[in-house]
């Protein structure tokens, strides 16, 4: 039987339809209009760990809200672009991109890693009236009203750790410490100076090395020397985190060790043994983490984008792969309840309340004693161990404000002492 | 908190110029006189291998600048693409790790002919041409490397010989750095004899000396400018391969060791061989005793400083290839 005309009319007035009036556009496929979020982050370069891996993971989030309709503001679905500049860890190059990220992309939000190349980004920020993202606390002070550190407060949830360890090993008595001497190295040693200090686990020595070294021999055997039962690695880059643990190794030792981070670590493995990197404690989890899956955990769906992650951009995974992702959720969070994109109402709706969504549960604004300003999403933060398998497991969500609560005045001593007061930051 | 992170944390550059920045050294060292003979002798050991491969760098430095007067500023490039090469060739494509090595000396030494070739041969005469021809091929290699190999986290080369070997009570090295260090030492002594033994070695000091004099001898000076590139080149490709299992492969990891083997070259004397490998032992023990005493940013600031102090005070070197070569 053939087509007849009046089946082609049909036809014809019934896509008229559809497509006028049926279903909305963004169903049908059409061009939505697009909001552009920047990040400025080293992509290149001695830090690119904590850049690169950031924007993989952004991208990937942007493509699952993407997927799933984009986000919903004054009535219109918006899809979302990350628009990324690598400012290779340099504060010249951190103040050019955020420059073109804001004036010329029009970016609503710029996330950054923060630390040595915020300062030279503050003044305009500020003039620009841009909600702008540190992964560090640090760069927080009464003269930064637009920044937030919305997801990591780095370092201060290392006492985590060290509270856990001291809990889980009464027997460890010592500690040594090596810290690279930068803005990421300093804040944390006085962190874990007094995380130390109130666990009754004794320093027995410090080494502050130069981030250009390249050698860690000397420095492991410094810190040996003392025979501490904990080795502490502090913010180490994610490679010193690596070579620093096959020196220990093959100088024979065969204590805890302790980090910040530990950045694929099956690298480790492959280079020492599961035996020896059994129990190391650090502070980020794998998302395929059974853990990640209870009720509180406010990261979308974390051991499929993990599962995608790794799928995608195969051995990259590091800490800030979900780090900036979770900053972005925090963003649509504030811009749904403002209803609009606009920096300076996303800030507002996000500060409206004395708590916000952060992606290991619920977390107050809080910082003023030790940053001036009630910037930071400070809650609960995950202690992770490596087990005999050779697989970072959580050990427990540690309680950063209740440890904060009790013991406020060591860390401010050591912060003070170390120059990590805002007020002592020129 | 301990007093000796008062001396590390506040030796910063502004320190510089603090009068009391050695006397706080000392007294940090005092500080330590309970140290033990194993930390002695386990510092000792990691000196030994640290001056080895300063002194493979500096020697192939030292060469290039003999022969062809190029400050090659690419050096630590060349370094880094050996290591590349090892992680490409070994850990990626499963190649047993010596193949690989000689793999990684054999590109690096094509890199440098090449280079010879092409970039420093016309500008002959220009050391300016060709230091920021050196520069170009600094950062076209990075951007090779960044190209081939992407960034973020370091390339993973895992050590072909995992274990340690304990030397004494407490002192313990890794198998892998004892290859290196074997190694290192065979490739030094070997350049050595090739240097003072073989026609063509002295050919290479006489052009090093007085290229116009031995040309009227008959040397050839561009075969000699190839060999002193290629062998300059290869060296700084095998330290970079060798090193490979225990350092950080990235783009980017020559920049640390180039300031390292100017120090080295500058106080032996530009130009020196006998000079560079001397203060390569001696700046080798100098600062991983002072990384392991003190700390590696003091360590670093020292080495410069002595650097400035030999440039102002005796700018030919400890072994000035003027007054010895």
């Amino acid at each position: 039987m053939g087509i007849t005309r009046r089946d082609i009319l049909k036809a014809a007035a019934t896509g008229a339809v559809l497509s006028g009036v049926g279903l909305p556009k963004w169903a049908l496929g059409a061009k939505r209009k697009t909001l552009k979020i920047g990040l400025c982050a080293p992509l290149t370069g001695e830090v690119s760990a904590w850049g690169l891996p950031g924007l993989y993971g952004c991208e990937l989030w942007a493509d699952n809200v993407n997927a799933a309709g984009g986000v919903k503001l004054g009535g219109k679905h918006y899809d979302i672009e990350i628009v990324s500049y690598d400012n290779e860890y340099l504060p010249d190059k951190a103040l050019q991109g955020y420059k073109k990220l804001v004036a010329e992309e029009g970016v609503k939000m710029v996330m950054m890693l923060g630390g040595d190349t915020w300062p030279g980004v503050q003044r305009w920020a500020n003039h620009a009236k841009m909600l702008t993202t540190t992964l560090l606390p640090s760069d927080l002070s009464p003269d930064t009203p637009y920044l937030l550190a919305p997801c990591e407060v780095h370092p201060i949830y290392n006492v985590t750790g060290v509270d856990w360890l001291s809990r889980k090993f009464p027997q460890a008595k010592t500690v040594a410490m090596c810290a690279q001497n930068d803005s990421l190295g300093i804040p944390s040693v006085a962190t874990y100076e007094a995380a130390f200090e109130v666990a009754k686990i004794k320093m027995v020595d410090l080494n502050i090395f130069d981030p250009t070294t390249t050698d860690f021999a000397p420095i492991v055997t410094s810190l040996l020397a003392k025979k501490p039962d904990v080795l502490c690695l502090d913010t180490a880059y994610a490679d010193f985190v690596n070579l620093i643990s096959v020196q220990a190794k093959n100088q024979g030792y065969k204590g805890k060790i302790i980090s910040c981070t530990c950045d694929n670590y099956p690298a480790i493995i492959s280079k020492t043994s599961k035996q020896f990197m059994d129990g190391f404690i650090f502070q980020f989890p794998d998302f395929d983490d059974p853990k990640l899956n209870q009720k509180f955990i406010n990261f979308h769906n974390p051991n499929k984008f993990y599962k995608d992650y790794i799928e995608r951009r195969p051995g990259t995974w590091t800490a800030v792969s979900w780090e900036y992702p979770s900053i972005l959720d925090l963003w649509k969070y504030g811009a749904e309840i403002a209803d609009s994109p606009e920096p300076m109402s996303v800030l507002k709706a996000l500060k409206s309340k004395p708590t916000a969504p952060h992606a290991f549960g619920t977390a107050e604004w809080w910082g003023k004693d030790l940053w001036g300003v009630d910037n930071a999403l400070v809650g609960n933060w995950p202690v992770v161990a490596i087990n005999a398998e050779g697989k970072a497991r959580i050990q427990e969500f540690g309680s950063i404000p209740k440890w904060w609560d009790k013991h406020s005045k060591v860390l401010i001593k050591h912060m003070r002492a170390r120059k990590q007061m805002w007020d002592q930051r020129a | 908190m301990l007093e000796g992170n008062v001396v590390a944390v506040q030796c910063t550059s502004s320190a510089l110029y603090r009068p009391f920045a050695l006397y706080l050294l000392f007294v940090h060292l005092l500080r330590h006189k309970e140290t033990s003979v194993d930390l002695i002798l386990q510092t000792a050991v990691n000196s030994m291998v640290a001056s080895s491969f300063f002194a493979l760098m500096a020697v192939g430095l030292v060469l290039i600048f003999g022969v062809m007067g190029i400050v090659n500023f690419a050096h630590g490039e060349l370094y880094m693409v050996g290591a590349y090469s090892v992680w490409f060739l070994y850990s990626a494509n499963g190649w047993p790790f010596w193949l690989a090595v000689i793999g990684a000396f054999v590109i690096v030494t094509l890199i440098g002919l090449l280079m010879e070739r092409t970039l420093f041969r016309p500008m002959r005469g220009n050391p300016l041409g060709g230091l920021i021809n050196s520069i170009g091929v600094l950062f076209i290699l990075q951007v090779l490397a960044v190209q081939l190999g992407g960034v973020g986290l370091m390339k993973t080369v895992i050590p072909p010989f995992p274990g340690s070997t304990t030397i004494l009570n407490g002192v313990s090295i890794s198998d892998q750095r004892i290859a290196a260090l074997i190694v290192a030492i065979g490739l030094l002594v070997a350049m050595w004899l090739f240097l003072t033994r073989t026609r063509l070695g002295w050919a290479l000091r006489a052009v090093s000396q007085d290229s116009e004099a031995a040309a009227l001898q008959g040397i050839n000076i561009n075969r000699i400018s190839m060999l002193a590139m290629g062998l300059g080149a290869g060296t700084a490709g095998l330290a970079g391969a060798l090193i490979s299992p225990m350092t950080r492969v990235e783009p980017y990891m020559g920049h640390g060791v180039i300031i390292t083997a100017f120090i080295v070259t500058i106080v032996g004397g530009i130009g020196s061989l006998s000079g560079a490998v001397l203060v390569a032992v001696l700046y080798g023990f100098f600062y991983t005793f002072v990384t392991t005493y003190v700390s590696g940013t003091v360590a670093m600031m020292l080495g410069l400083l002595i650097m400035l102090f030999v440039l102002i005070v005796k700018p030919n070197g400890l072994i000035g290839v003027r007054a010895s070569e």
